[in-house]
């Protein structure tokens, strides 16, 4: 059968999705002279710190590299109102959290107290596991909520995916699923 | 403009077959008939899909907003609850500021289509599944509602054809409720898969198969086997799996005897009052917006249960008030959508698989077929019909893992071993769950819409429950731990299987449509979609909608061939 003869009468550009287009966005957060759309300086220079305390560059980049606050900028500075004062809330609990400890902003610690701030959020005193306590600590609520956006930036990222260790390709053959000997999975 | 307006449209001839819609339907209605020698126009709302648009490889980092496009909550924020409808390909989508609806206030309704050529086979999600006695013949067995005017033996031929042409991957297995069908070769289960099927088997003695899907497992009908990329709702460049403009619609044209129109927006069918028989349809151009008219021997609904039943509801006539073809009152009553909601899902802590970002991907899962209220087993206490599963079990990377730094990254990349089981249940056939027309209320293009009125009742409720324990307890089972169990129902319309509205039966009193999909009332007008189904069963309906299309332009063809039309 010819699969081709449905495509007469092509779409107007405006019905195409830019994807649909063929544009290619990936380089746009990297163009010299960006400059935050949402996020005030202090703001953006915290969750470049943050992002990179979260995900940093091992043997591979970190999340500076990747421009996570770049991509975090973009999205809240396009989302609905009550989002991006919930960012900002979180945000603004770091520096809180910081200043009432350390008396001074979450990007101007020193690395060590930096790292004792995030460990004390990410894993706080309270809830268990073996009595199915809540754990109900909004510290830790707001580091797992900017967790979460910082990861999806990252991972989504041309660097995050390469992290996961995709190859660019889109095809690798046909899926094999398991070939393992009768009920022996390891 | 007004409706009086009516432009004639310069290439207007009179077709024998006027079809509305091209999608899993349509596409095959415009291919039986036009390949029979009739002649067919089919119109389609939106506009034409080339294979250039396709962006099922592009990733997602080229992508804007990575898909949080501020485009997509502007202008289509219901059909966004469609896992489907993505930064990518979100313009397939209706834009839900153009096309509105209506619903109670306490009865949400979801309503996710598409007006493009192939309407949503470009997107659907490719599960295929046969009905078998035990749903066409259901209220035999437990007294509720009526059951189907046609058996199993009726269809299965028109099953069989479909299979072989769209190309279904899948297992036989010999159950009762899920009848085998015309297999292209299954695709394969992953150990944790393999592990749930085995576990189940010993302990519950249910069935745990490959899923069956419009995909291509080898080259067929001169279509490429799948590649494995994973994500078919942006388009295939192969067409490994069945959508209809590459096919069916594709077949229609190539016989020459298949006018295709796009960008036709059907508001209503033409009567001729004098021999109570359709002479056309009426349109607004989709970019124009004039209106036309397209004439013809018949009239053939393929638009999507809920499309063509507005059409009929818009198009009432003096003999007709309630909406034509509508004399036993039933047109847009008993509307259903497969309850969805209950579940679970956990992990496999004992499979010692990382996630591979450059693993094949299988564009399939596993499915349980229907293991209550069988002819095998006994009568469940707490609930009529029954309910099926989607599964899958795969190594995911863990996004969620705890902590952060460097322990983070490597956890994320360890990955975790998920799988899971989501239910799709009965949605009972209820005069009370209804669309009409409602009269504030029109949508872009100056057409009457709807007012849906729907919800799930305590039948639903309690196959969700169920499905959920019994998600959780073959889960566990299989040695899942951090079992997570749902048990809720979810807005009607969310399993994206809308059915019913212009049921077929053989009492033209109380049906709208007879068994070969022909309106009671006016006999050259017929609705070949999900609005005939009697009843829901819990499968994927859109093979049946195809087998069903294809029995009813059988019919169609040898009584033109009689010259009855």
């Amino acid at each position: 059968m010819a699969q081709t003869t449905a495509a007469q009468n092509p779409a107007q550009g405006s019905e195409l999705t830019p994807a649909q287009r063929g544009v290619d966005a990936s380089k746009d957060l990297a163009a010299p002279g960006w400059k935050p759309l949402f996020l005030d300086e202090h703001q953006n220079e915290t969750l470049i710190v943050l992002s990179d305390l979260i995900i940093p560059a091992t043997d591979t980049p970190g999340a500076k590299e990747a421009l996570v606050n770049r991509y975090i900028d973009l999205v809240l500075a396009a989302d609905t109102h009550e989002n991006q004062k919930a960012f900002l809330n979180n945000l603004g609990y770091l520096d809180g959290e910081s200043i009432r400890r350390y008396k001074a902003a979450f990007r101007y610690l020193s690395r060590e107290d930096q790292d004792d701030l995030l460990h004390a959020l990410a894993y706080p005193n309270g809830g268990s596991e073996w009595t199915g306590e809540p754990l109900n600590d909004p510290g830790h609520m707001h580091f797992e909520q900017l967790k979460t956006r910082i990861g999806f930036a990252y991972y989504s990222s041309q660097i995050g995916t390469r992290e996961l260790g995709w190859d660019g390709n889109f095809t690798h053959g046909v899926y094999q699923g398991c070939n393992h000997p009768e009920g022996n999975h390891k | 403009m007004t409706w009086n307006t009516i432009e004639q449209d310069p290439l207007q001839q009179t077709y024998d077959a006027v079809v509305v819609g091209s999608g899993a339907t349509g596409g095959w209605a415009a291919k039986q008939l036009a390949e029979a020698g009739l002649k067919v126009v089919l119109l389609e709302a939106g506009r034409a899909v080339s294979p250039t648009e396709f962006t099922e490889h592009t990733p997602a980092y080229q992508l804007k907003y990575r898909d949080h496009s501020p485009e997509i909550a502007r202008t289509r924020p219901i059909q966004k609850q469609c896992y489907a409808c993505m930064e990518y390909n979100y313009e397939w989508f209706v834009n839900d500021l153009e096309n509105p609806y209506s619903t109670p206030p306490d009865k949400p309704f979801t309503w996710q289509r598409l007006r493009v050529l192939g309407g949503r086979s470009l997107v659907w999600g490719r599960q295929s599944y046969r009905l078998s006695d035990n749903d066409f013949k259901a209220a035999g067995r437990d007294g509720y509602d009526v059951d189907w005017p046609i058996s199993y033996a009726d269809l299965a031929p028109y099953y069989d054809i479909v299979e072989k042409y769209v190309g279904i991957t899948g297992a036989a297995e010999g159950n009762e409720m899920l009848p085998d069908g015309q297999f292209l070769p299954p695709m394969k289960m992953s150990c944790g898969e393999v592990l749930l099927r085995d576990r189940v088997k010993a302990k519950f003695g249910r069935t745990v198969t490959i899923g069956r899907a419009a995909v291509l497992t080898q080259n067929h009908n001169g279509r490429l086997a799948c590649h494995y990329c994973g994500p078919c709702e942006r388009g295939c460049r192969t067409f490994s799996y069945f959508s209809s403009p590459f096919t069916t619609v594709a077949d229609a044209q190539n016989s020459g005897n298949c006018t295709l129109i796009t960008n036709a927006v059907v508001s209503h069918v033409n009567m001729d009052n004098a021999t109570n028989k359709a002479n056309g349809v009426t349109y607004v151009d989709r970019l124009t917006r004039q209106v036309k008219e397209v004439r013809g021997k018949s009239v053939i609904l393929c638009a999507q249960a809920l499309e063509s039943t507005r059409i009929l509801l818009n198009s009432s006539t003096r003999e007709y008030p309630r909406g034509l073809a509508n004399s036993s009152g039933a047109l847009g009553h008993y509307l259903m959508d497969h309850v969805v909601g209950g579940g679970a899902s956990g992990h496999l802590p004992d499979m010692k698989v990382r996630p591979d970002a450059n693993e094949p991907q299988r564009p399939n899962g596993i499915y349980v077929p229907r293991f209550r209220n069988t002819p095998s087993s006994k009568k469940h206490s707490q609930f009529i019909r029954g309910y099926g599963y989607q599964g899958e079990g795969s190594a995911e990377f863990n996004f969620s893992a705890e902590g952060y730094g460097t322990s983070f990254k490597g956890a994320v990349k360890e990955g975790v071993y998920s799988i899971g089981l989501g239910a799709f249940g009965e949605s009972l056939a209820r005069w009370d769950n209804y669309i009409e027309i409602d009269s504030s209320l029109k949508d872009a293009w100056g057409i009457p819409a709807l007012r849906i009125v729907m919800s799930h009742g305590d039948n639903e409720a309690a196959l969700m429950d169920d499905a959920a324990a019994q998600a959780a307890e073959m889960l566990e089972a299989a040695g899942a731990k951090d079992i997570k169990v749902q048990a809720h129902v979810e807005v009607p319309g969310m399993a994206i299987h809308e059915l019913g509205t212009a049921r077929m039966g053989n009492d033209p009193k109380k049906f709208v449509l007879n068994a070969f999909n022909q309106t009671h009332d006016v006999k050259n007008l017929f609705v070949m979609d999900g609005a005939s189904f009697v009843s829901s069963a819990c499968q994927n309906p859109t093979l049946t909608m195809m087998a069903i299309t294809v029995r009813a332009c059988t019919h169609l063809t040898d009584r033109f061939k009689k010259g009855e039309v």
